[in-house]
């Protein structure tokens, strides 16, 4: 509830900053201590100190898997602002609406991470999606950018009367809001339920960007201003999963077996397309596009799995997943050329960074001694451990092969290759923020049950 | 002091990587200090362990450092064992190999600082793991030390690597120990299956009452490992290719190191020998084999190395020969002698090619007494004790096997004579063409003629003496009461087997004299004869023929495995190759295009027409319906 409410007063105060201060960076400070502030608030929530007192009637609960997701979230959102804070200040002239938006979208998430009723899930993914929809088409003048948010909301709408259909087929059906009040035991399976069920997991599938709901994706993150993409492939991506998670395991878990097949059919299908697809991209921009959608494959397998490895899985992936996506994505935005061609030689003219982005390159694509070897080994075996459907645990391990080929390729253009330098300047804060987060991607390799044993609490 | 054991193998290992790491920073006779310091410090510690194993009433011990494998019921400790065996073998190793070390700071004087500091990086660590298989307290850890050596003769014998002939040397030498050491690592493995364990303790203590066709398989196998690291028949072939390096490490290798290891290792697991006679006999045989088709083959080798070479293989052939009639004592004792004498002649012929000026080949050779007298007399004793002239420690050690040898079967005994006898006519032949008679190298070579400096006389000197004196530690009981020091010392290590080999009929004493001296008259007898023949040897240009032409080009056997072996396995592995390259390539290659091209294909939905996003989007919905109400699986 602390972030809840203090974000979006936060939200409030962004937009109050830049109408007050004419210095554009005024607008990050505020924002950067803002987050510190959520951090704080959270930590604080998960250890028993509320701020306020509101009886929700059992629409939200807050859970230690919500908080400390939230956690994740929050530390993820403080690297997005250190790195690519100045970044996002050049997009336009408003960058403190942006922060604000940043914000409203921060308490979305914090509502999806809690939310017990079907309406709570609703407002919580519409205040995510909605400023989405705004940041997508923030850079004004560009084409391209407003092409992206066109596309985006006009797929939303599509998505969200989906996803209103569903949930009016499933009140119609069980006379209630509430995901528990839902639950719907194996006997009384009737049409109108399922209905609901489908159409929710289609909708859902959309935000994720699963496959065959994933068209919106590449064209709307390489549409976007970068500054943005890094920020909606993944933080705002990992919410959606979290909304995902807790719906189909508090309103769907006991027919677990009636959805698994589409589900698995599903994450196949992501899996196979987005590995596949990245594979012949030429511009790094659109392959993390694609990799979005291939490491969401992988985010599935919790959601088909169902089970408690599968959930702790995904708080790792959200992490090592969201850390080096961030960062490959603030080094990115500092290069003029986006193809692989641009990143040649790179690791002679900056080599720390090189090395940098080489450790987050290996994260993402599951190399061990990084955060992305135990996420995905998480996953698989959560998969596993469901017991059917043993297929999808090779198709998993075999695409988790195809993505070494595009991720390495960057690596190989920056050691193997010769090229200009590229000329871009760092500062020494970037660097250090950057070093950071390569540490703690490392500790994610080497230890997870640092971040784990959190979820015992 | 037991406990202070893992300093014997930290001080090379430390050597190892101090001249490793600093090869180009530091100066050559810092190098050569701390090369041969390490090995010195390490032969200080081996004395005193030496001493207190002696003692009276010392029990076997074994120092446990840390936990190295251990998974399910499998425990493997790395362990170092400390008794009589791995003391005396400490002794030998770092002894020698301090006097090898010490020689080469001489003899490698001309290669420049780096490639120096290089050399002995490669010969500490060579000794490092040699004291690794030594001192492991099981199986495993002194595999580790046996892979060790096998590296290392790979790297010192290729270590002049610019010469491709010595780099094939080098791949040969590492080539035939793998074949051994898979045959060692599969007996390794069904030990484990059996027993549950490599620790020597548990594995000899359950060897009695172990199956004896199942003992005779891991003994068989272990031999095989022994047959490639000692070069028996049919691996020998790599030892005489092996003096590609430097003549020192061919001293290293042959005498202290590396070919004794597969001796150790049976003396190490008599009991188990002891308990299957089928590998015993088999020991025997090949042991008895090489000796005697080795000698007949140094009997026309030219280069002063080979010869060496091929008495070196001659002569583990007699130690596997008393290893196979039980004689471990005897075994040991000889690997002590050879170590003396051996490493003596290798860098005697060490000194003379160094005077010489690389040149190796006897025939250009002769008259090298005068230029050369340190190394002419030192190289004299140690031909000498080689040949088994009383009271030299040769003569001790061989008796003692062929005594053993006749005990079990007179035929052995017989042949086993006869390898004496060539071994006696081939060394002196060796000797009297390098040092007696007249000079035929070049005028430039004569001219040049120097001895050697200290640093390599002194080890001969000390060797030396030690081949002269060495063998009193075994006098046989019929010559002195209680003279046989070393069987009294080592009697705790072969207390298993001395109680399993019931047999012990005595020769009468005459007998004993008899074959005793008469063998040393007929060798005395071949001796002068060859000593006559050859100080007046000629150089001629005609081709041997007959015998002596099979025997020069060593029985074709290099030839055989290259028509029989070599090149049947080059034509099978060229076709694997070509099956590689285009089926199972083309499968790798293939789904890799296949990726590739259904990418590109892929990429067409992607067309960025919402209209035909919403479209897709909708089948799949439909599609789900229908799996979801009518196709659940």
């Amino acid at each position: 509830m602390n972030v809840i409410i203090l974000s979006a007063i936060l939200g409030v105060i962004m937009m109050y900053t830049g109408v007050m201060s004419k210095n554009k960076s005024t607008a990050r400070y505020v924002a950067t201590a803002g987050i510190l502030a959520l951090i704080g608030a959270n930590w604080l929530e998960f250890a028993g100190v509320n701020f306020f007192n509101i009886d929700t009637r059992g629409m939200l609960e807050f859970t230690s898997f919500g908080l400390v997701f939230n956690l994740i979230i929050l530390v993820c959102t403080l690297v997005y602002f250190l790195l690519s804070g100045k970044d996002l200040e050049e997009v336009g002239a408003n960058a403190a609406d942006y922060f604000a938006l940043i914000f409203f979208i921060l308490t979305g998430i914090a509502i999806v991470s809690a939310f017990k009723t079907m309406l709570m899930l609703f407002i919580g993914i519409e205040i995510i999606s909605i400023p989405l929809y705004i940041l997508a088409g923030s850079d004004k003048k560009n084409l391209r950018s407003n092409e992206a948010a066109l596309k985006y909301f006009l797929m939303g709408s599509f998505s969200t009367g989906l996803m209103l259909m569903g949930i009016a087929l499933l009140y119609g059906a069980t006379g209630t809001f509430y995901t528990d009040g839902m639950y719907l035991g194996l006997g009384n399976i009737t049409v109108m339920k399922m209905a609901g069920l489908v159409l929710l997991m289609i909708s859902l599938g959309f935000k994720v960007s699963a496959v065959p709901f994933h068209f919106w994706t590449p064209d709307v993150y390489d549409g976007s201003p970068t500054v943005f993409t890094s920020f909606m492939a993944t933080i705002v991506k990992a919410a959606f999963f979290i909304a995902f998670l807790l719906l189909f395991e508090n309103a769907f878990g006991r027919m677990h077996s009636e959805w698994q097949f589409a589900m698995a059919l599903i994450t196949a299908a992501t899996l196979i397309i987005g590995n596949i697809t990245a594979v012949f991209q030429q511009s790094v921009k659109r392959m993390l596009a694609y990799s979005s959608i291939a490491q969401a494959g992988f985010m599935l397998l919790a959601i088909f799995a169902l089970n408690n490895i599968g959930k702790q899985g995904l708080i790792l992936y959200t992490a090592a997943y969201s850390l080096p996506t961030i960062g490959i994505f603030a080094v990115l935005m500092r290069m003029k050329d986006y193809t692989y061609e641009g990143f040649n030689g790179f690791a002679k003219h900056q080599p720390l960074l090189a090395a940098l982005l080489a450790v987050f390159l290996f994260s993402l694509a599951g190399i061990p001694l990084t955060g992305g070897f135990f996420a995905k080994y998480y996953m698989l075996v959560a998969a596993m451990k469901n017991g059917a459907m043993f297929w999808l645990v090779i198709i998993g391990v075999c695409c988790a092969a195809i993505s070494v080929y595009y991720y390495f390729r960057i690596i190989q253009a920056m050691y193997f290759r010769e090229g200009a330098d590229p000329g871009i300047q760092v500062s020494e804060g970037f660097k250090t923020v950057l070093v950071l987060t390569a540490v703690l991607v490392i500790i994610l390799g080497v230890h997870p049950d640092w971040l784990l044993h959190l979820l015992d609490n | 002091m037991s406990k202070l054991i893992y300093l014997v193998p930290l001080f090379p290992l430390l050597g190892f990587l101090i001249n490793g790491l600093g090869r180009k920073y530091l100066s050559k006779s810092l190098v050569s200090i701390i090369g041969s310091g390490t090995i010195l410090a390490s032969f200080i510690v081996s004395l005193m362990i030496f001493f207190e194993v002696k003692a009276p009433g010392f029990a076997p011990q074994v120092v446990t450092l840390f936990d190295f494998i251990d998974v399910a019921k499998l425990k493997i400790s790395f362990a170092f064992q400390v008794d009589q065996l791995s003391a005396l073998f400490l002794l030998i190793i770092t002894g020698v190999g301090f006097l090898i070390h010490l020689y080469s700071s001489a003899y490698m004087h001309e290669e420049t600082p780096p490639h120096f500091a290089r050399y002995f990086a490669y010969l500490n660590l060579f000794v490092f793991s040699m004291l690794l298989l030594v001192l492991g307290a099981n199986f495993v850890i002194m595999f580790m030390g046996w892979e060790g050596v096998g590296l290392c003769s790979y790297l010192l014998i290729g270590y002049w690597f610019k010469n491709d002939d010595y780099n094939k040397a080098a791949k040969k030498a590492f080539v035939m120990n793998r074949i051994g050491d898979l045959g060692f690592l599969l007996g390794i493995f069904w030990m484990i299956s059996q027993f549950g364990s490599t620790d020597f303790s548990v594995v000899f203590a359950g060897a009695d009452g172990t199956p004896v066709k199942i003992l005779t398989g891991i003994t068989l196998l272990l031999f095989v490992g022994a047959m490639g690291k000692s070069a028996q028949i049919p691996l020998y072939t790599w030892l005489p290719d092996a003096m590609a390096g430097p003549t020192p490490v061919s001293a290293l290798i042959h005498a202290a190191t590396m070919v004794t290891a597969g001796i150790y290792m049976i003396a190490r697991s008599n009991i188990m020998y002891t308990l299957s006679p089928v590998t015993q006999a088999v020991v025997a045989i090949t042991g008895l084999a090489t000796a005697l088709f080795a000698a007949s083959i140094a009997l026309k080798q030219n280069d002063i190395k080979k010869v060496l070479a091929y008495s070196t293989v001659s002569q583990l052939g007699y130690m596997f020969l008393g290893l196979g009639v039980g004689a471990y004592t005897g075994a040991v004792f000889h690997v002590m002698t050879h170590a003396f004498f051996k490493a003596l002649l290798f860098l005697g012929a060490g000194s003379v090619i160094h005077a010489m000026h690389h040149e190796q080949d006897i025939r250009n050779m002769g008259g090298l007494k005068k230029h050369l007298p340190i190394t002419h007399i030192t190289f004299l004793l140690g031909c000498l004790a080689i040949a088994g002239i009383p009271p030299l420690s040769g003569f001790f050690s061989k008796d003692e096997i062929l005594t053993a040898a006749f005990l079990k079967s007179p035929v052995f005994w017989v042949l086993g004579v006869l390898g004496a006898l060539m071994t006696a006519f081939y060394m002196f032949r060796l000797y009297a063409m390098t040092f007696l008679g007249k000079f035929r190298g070049t005028h430039d070579q004569e001219h040049h003629l120097h001895e050697s400096p200290a640093a390599m006389t002194i080890p001969l000197v000390v060797l030396a003496l030690l081949s002269v004196f060495g063998g009193f530690i075994g006098v046989p009981e019929v010559l002195m009461k209680n003279g046989h020091q070393l069987e009294n010392y080592l009697a705790p290590v072969f207390a298993q087997s001395t109680a399993k080999m019931h047999e012990e009929h005595h020769l009468s004493h005459v007998m004993e004299y008899m074959m005793m001296f008469g063998v040393a008259a007929i060798i005395l007898v071949i001796i002068i004869i060859a000593w006559n023949k050859f100080s007046r040897y000629q150089k001629t240009t005609a081709e041997a023929t007959g015998l002596g032409r099979v025997l020069e080009n060593k029985w074709y056997v290099d030839e055989i495995y290259d028509t029989v072996i070599s090149r049947p396995l080059l034509g099978f592995s060229s076709f694997l190759s070509k099956f590689d390259k285009i089926f199972i390539d083309g499968i790798v290659n293939g789904v890799g295009r296949l990726v590739q091209y259904s990418s590109r294909q892929l990429r067409w939905i992607q067309s960025g027409q919402v209209g035909s996003y919403i479209l897709i989007m909708v089948t799949a919905t439909i599609l789900l319906f229908i799996i979801q109400f009518f196709w659940k699986s």
